[in-house]
């Protein structure tokens, strides 16, 4: 599959009703350790934001904070028009079920089949499926990423692409209208980096996903990026295309892209 | 001359306030960590009561914590039986006593050495176990994803686990009593010739309830000290490989030490409560 972001039409947020994911001021630290100093950033419906900077820099913990995984320390967070931190803890796992997060490691279950981490938060999240449709729904996730054959195993027998493309089956059989992708192609080898990358751009296209993708995988964010922000000393630093940025005069940006 | 200048020079090296410095952090450390163990209790206690109900996990932890352990315990237990009764048989003959062996050695085994080596057992299978499991959970972020997956992971991970614990270490202990009472009877008869129905019945004429009942009880404790210590220590480690090592050793130690712990108040309440 050849990857033609430009291709993919981004409607321009004010014709979508408002952005998917909105954030304004954010601020997070740990102890005396400021990461997020103050973070303005949104993502249009359908779009592909790349997020790029250094190691520590809190990107991970950017995306930790939109699923809950880490709490804000101040700001606005804002995903599907609603505040979050007005919402009660219900609403919260409501609109925290549309959003899936791809793990840097997987984080596959060990102690269980490639089909019982499927059918996890299928049985957790839509408790009352019958038997007959949780089957199919992971036979088409398994499919959606070329691992079929693969349904008996266990993520120890697997190769480390093919523990990537499962955990990505997993985050999208609920069919989450964002995806937050950490690290997608940390550890993988060049070929399966690409396969990886095109899977994100298979999900845009299929589901219409706004997804963001952190990464420090230069191809990786040249194949699938709409636009890319890059973060410095936790503020967004630099915002734009892949060739805007790449031509960017700063050389600290520039760096990036060398 | 020269250990003089060497001792001024260690001097020079170390702070003055060294020692205070090293038991303020050894002070801190200590509760620091009893007040994050507490913390962790009650919220045991409270996820405990508030649902969903986690009963199928809670029935696979008790199968792979209970039915996975009992080989094991078989093991001890019946050596257990075996080697004590070996051993007290030349001090008892001594005295002419030699007739008490089976009352005298199921007194022993199911009021003190059946429940504490079966929980020491068990501390080092199931706490090591435990703690080992959730730190690498921790490790490769697969807590996070239940988290993600709208599970509560405390109550999925924690509870279950520590509610197993509990319930399959006095099972676990019931059986162990058994088989060492069978590896005594086996022992008894190497050097001599006693029926099953006058070995059993002598040992069930010495027994009484109140030897049996609170050997019982105290088994419950020691298995929810295993279980939550297990999961405090996996829960909470750190995110490196390290810290599953870490976690899975501090979980046996601790826990060995605290089933000494609870031993020895329980030894203190039954005899307060006999008198």
């Amino acid at each position: 599959m050849t990857a033609n972001v430009n291709s993919i039409e981004i409607k321009n947020a004010s014709e979508q009703n408002g952005y998917v994911v909105e954030m304004k001021h954010l601020k997070k630290s740990f102890g005396n350790n400021p990461v997020l100093r103050d973070i303005n950033l949104v993502i249009n419906k359908g779009e592909n934001l790349v997020i790029l900077g250094q190691s520590g820099t809190g990107k991970s913990v950017l995306i930790k904070c939109i699923v809950g995984l880490s709490d804000l320390d101040e700001g606005k967070l804002i995903i599907f028009g609603k505040n979050v931190s007005d919402l009660t803890n219900k609403e919260q796992i409501e609109i925290r079920k549309k959003i899936g997060f791809l793990f840097q490691s997987g984080a596959l279950y060990d102690s269980m089949t490639v089909r019982e981490n499927l059918e996890f938060p299928i049985r957790r999240q839509l408790r009352s499926t019958p038997k007959e449709k949780i089957n199919s729904m992971v036979l088409e996730a398994l499919k959606n990423v070329g691992l079929a054959e693969a349904i008996d195993k266990t993520p120890s027998e697997l190769s480390g692409g093919m523990r990537k493309r499962l955990g990505l089956a997993r985050t999208l059989i609920l069919k989450p209208e964002i995806m937050l992708y950490d690290e997608p192609t940390t550890g993988l080898d060049p070929i399966t980096s690409r396969e990886i990358n095109n899977l994100i751009l298979d999900v845009q296209k299929k589901y219409n996903t706004s997804s963001i993708i952190i990464t420090h995988d230069i191809d990786c964010a040249r194949m699938t990026a709409n636009r890319i922000i890059v973060i410095k000393n936790g503020v967004c630093a630099a915002e734009g295309s892949y060739s805007d940025l790449q031509h960017s005069t700063d050389p600290w940006i520039k760096s990036f892209f060398e | 001359m020269q250990q003089s200048q060497n001792e001024n020079q260690a001097v020079e090296i170390i702070p003055e306030n060294f020692s205070e410095t090293i038991s303020d952090s050894v002070f801190k450390k200590f509760f620091l960590e009893v007040s994050s163990l507490t913390i962790f209790t009650l919220r045991f206690f409270q996820e405990l009561f508030k649902p969903p109900y986690e009963f199928n996990e809670i029935i696979k932890q008790s199968f792979l914590i209970g039915y996975k352990s009992l080989p094991l315990v078989a093991i001890t237990g019946f050596i257990i039986g075996l080697v004590l009764t070996i051993q007290s048989r030349p001090t008892l003959a001594k005295f002419g006593a030699e007739s008490w062996l089976p009352a005298m050695v199921a007194v022993s085994i199911i009021r003190e050495i059946g429940p504490v080596i079966t929980a020491l057992i068990f501390a080092g299978k199931v706490g090591s176990g435990i703690g080992a499991e959730l730190a690498s959970m921790n490790v490769t972020e697969q807590i996070d994803a239940m988290q993600v997956s709208d599970t509560n992971p405390f109550k999925y991970l924690v509870v279950t686990r520590v509610l197993s614990a509990t319930l399959m270490l006095p099972v676990l202990v019931i059986f162990a009593d058994g088989v060492g009472l069978l590896g005594s009877f086996v022992a008894v008869n190497i050097k001599g010739n006693v029926s099953a129905y006058l070995f059993f019945s002598q040992i069930f004429q010495s027994m009484e309830y109140k030897d049996l009942f609170p050997a019982v009880i105290k088994t419950f404790f020691f298995g929810f000290a295993i279980g939550l210590i297990g999961s405090y220590k996996g829960y909470n480690s750190n995110k490196g490989t390290e810290g599953v090592g870490k976690a899975a050793n501090s979980a046996v130690v601790f826990a060995s030490l605290m089933v000494f712990v609870i031993d020895m108040i329980a030894v203190q309440i039954t005899s307060l409560l006999q008198n």
